[in-house]
């Protein structure tokens, strides 16, 4: 479920938790791991992203009934 | 009152780039600010992912003649945009983007990334190019800092529910929730700036089973328009529904940053506009026709594709550039994840349903028809250029207002405000096994989508609003909330619900077939209603529909 947090990786400095326009994190506590409480209501903004000081610490994953559809290739009838 | 109680000469309700840009110039002028923001205002609102594309008109880059200008711009989405907005309203906005656009390139948002002014997208061959390419990914941080070194008082994470009236009846302030607490925060002031954005979660999305599916962003819940019906101010044109295209099933932004040819699944041209990708033009095809995906759809003709055959590396470097600025870092990490190659696997697109069209009444100045209080920004017509041109001129209008008013010296929530207070209350203290404001959205989204949707007549819209209601009495009677996160998410619902029936009341009211407003009993377009607004709002409190000359 988006987003994603590495505890490995996370430095808890409550940045995503703090910029977060859908308040997901909602609940979270200063100084820990951020909790990721209400993942269906991510608007996959990449607010909490941006803000992450550490590369890989948190990621967007995008839900399974949101997948881009898109057309294999040599699967044309057309001329495209 | 043992609240917190912020007292300010402005209140700008909703943090985004109007609210922001209302908020940076009123301090310029030498009032007190005060922005209250549902979330933070460094990444909130429609345009908080950030954005590539500004409306803007130059002298020397389109010539002379405004008005020409504004008319290739209404053959583009424009038109549905701005739709209701009088000429003049139009114009104010066109003639001040230049200045806008000055500033914010000497803010530090890059407005010619190029060295120079370039124009491109949702434009038609032949014709010029209205939209400004910028690099706008950091928009909101950098309008954010500029709000704050200002001097505004940001108070973030407070959603406000209700504006408040002095005894004479006049813009007081408001009153709203503080997100995290749940505590009660007022606001006194003495012109009040709605920009709270757009309205989500009305209708069922593309993705019915995954409501959060939206660049629009979930939060947004259309909350100005209904505090400002609850004050008495005008809403307009509720019978339209507000349309977008672009790719199946991820909902994002960024219709024409994508540089390709839409295409049916022989690989035929849908529309006539262009035959292989171009980068000054994209494909204006669902400008010409919003609803041109779903037609297809519906007619079994589909999928439809944006193929970017044929575009040579450069441009698609160049495009992914723009995307990014668009907002759509996400999208392109799935795209890679995925191994999907624009210029090789053309990707399936789709018309979206973002909701209703409707909107806050305003003059060519924003001002709404209660004094002291104004709405900017998505609430009046759409885009990032609408919303820091208005923005700025409501900042300024605010100023002058304020500073011929006084403090009334009174400050009391309403009626209709203590009983929203009241049901708060009851959410978060009723025990057992009530709804929880997900299924009531679920419902709402329901009823809208079958009864106020693509075909209406009078049969469809009162059985709708019959079950509206019904549905409305069951959620507030029931609904409960574990904690001020999810009551939040509750008031925005009770909003969304109001909404919904002025939506079925004022279809029922519109005795004709226009634009989205598709009547199966009034099948034709009664020109007696060309260039008319469609009023409603609440006198005595019920709500009154009237038609008045845009």
């Amino acid at each position: 479920m988006p987003p994603v947090i590495d505890s490995e990786k996370c430095e808890k400095c409550g940045g995503c938790v703090d910029v977060c326009p859908e308040d997901v994190y909602f609940g979270s506590r200063k100084k820990e791991l951020p909790s990721v409480s209400y993942p269906e209501e991510c608007s996959h903004c990449n607010a909490c992203v941006e803000e992450c000081p550490v590369q890989g610490a948190v990621t967007i994953r995008i839900p399974l009934p949101m997948m881009l559809l898109y057309r294999p290739e040599g699967n044309h009838s057309g001329a495209t | 009152m043992e609240n917190e109680h912020i007292k300010t000469d402005v209140l700008c309700i909703g943090g985004g780039i109007g609210g922001l840009m209302a908020a940076i110039r009123a301090r310029e002028l030498g009032a007190e600010v005060a922005v209250a923001e549902k979330g933070n205002i460094k990444r909130s609102g429609r345009g908080g992912g950030g954005c590539d594309h500004f409306l803007c008109y130059i002298p020397e880059v389109h010539g002379s003649d405004m008005d020409a200008y504004i008319e290739e711009m209404m053959k583009t989405q424009q038109r549905r945009n701005f739709m209701g907005l009088s000429k003049e309203r139009l114009r104010t906005h066109i003639r001040n983007t230049y200045d806008i656009v000055k500033l914010w390139d000497s803010w530090g948002i890059p407005m010619k990334p190029r060295g120079e002014y370039y124009f491109a997208g949702h434009a038609f061959p032949g014709g010029f190019r209205t939209l400004l390419k910028y690099a706008g990914r950091h928009q909101k941080p950098i309008l954010a800092k500029k709000a704050r070194e200002a001097g505004a008082k940001i108070r973030n994470r407070v959603m406000i529910f209700d504006l408040v009236l002095d005894r004479d009846g006049n813009i007081g302030g408001a009153v709203g929730l503080d997100v995290r607490s749940g505590e009660l925060v007022t606001f006194e002031a003495k012109a009040v700036i709605l920009g709270t954005g757009y309205m989500s979660r009305l209708y069922q999305h593309i993705t019915p089973g995954w409501m959060s599916n939206n660049a629009w962003r979930f939060s947004l819940t259309g909350d100005g328009r209904l505090m400002a019906y609850r004050a008495g101010a005008e809403l307009m044109d509720l019978d339209f529904m507000r349309l977008h295209n672009g790719p199946r099933y991820l909902a994002r932004f960024g219709q024409a940053t994508w540089v390709g040819v839409y295409r049916d699944p022989d690989g035929k041209p849908i529309g006539p506009f262009v035959s292989k990708p171009e980068v000054l033009y994209g494909d204006a095809t669902p400008e010409a026709d919003k609803l041109i995906f779903k037609k297809y759809h519906d007619a079994g003709k589909g999928p439809c594709y944006m193929d970017g055959n044929g575009l040579s590396e450069e441009d698609h470097q160049e495009m992914i550039y723009w995307l990014e600025h668009e907002g759509n870092d996400p999208l392109l990490k799935h795209m890679a994840e995925d191994g999907i190659d624009f210029r090789k696997h053309p990707i399936e697109v789709t018309s979206y349903n973002q909701g209703c069209l409707g909107k806050v009444a305003t003059d060519e100045e924003g001002r709404t028809t209660l004094d002291g209080l104004f709405a900017i920004g998505d609430e009046v017509g759409s885009g990032v250029s609408n919303a820091s041109v208005y923005g700025w001129m409501c900042g300024e209008s605010a100023v002058k207002i304020a500073k011929q008013k006084a403090f009334s010296g009174t400050f009391e929530l309403g009626d209709e405000s203590k009983k929203r207070v009241d049901i708060l209350s009851k959410m978060r203290t009723r025990n057992g096994y009530g709804p929880q404001w997900r299924e009531a959205n679920i419902a709402l989204q329901q009823i809208m989508s079958d009864f106020a949707g693509y075909l209406r007549s009078d049969e469809i819209m009162k059985a709708g609003l019959f079950h509206l209601r019904r549905l409305r009495k069951k959620a507030l009677e029931t609904m409960v909330a574990q904690n001020p996160h999810e009551l939040v998410r509750s008031l925005e619902v009770m909003n969304l619900l109001d909404f919904g029936e002025l939506v079925f009341i004022s279809g029922l009211d519109r005795k004709e077939t226009r634009d989205t407003h598709v009547r199966t009993d009034y099948a034709i377009t009664d020109p007696r209603l060309n260039n008319k607004a469609h009023i409603i709002k609440m006198v005595d409190g019920r709500p009154v529909t009237d038609w008045r000359p845009i």
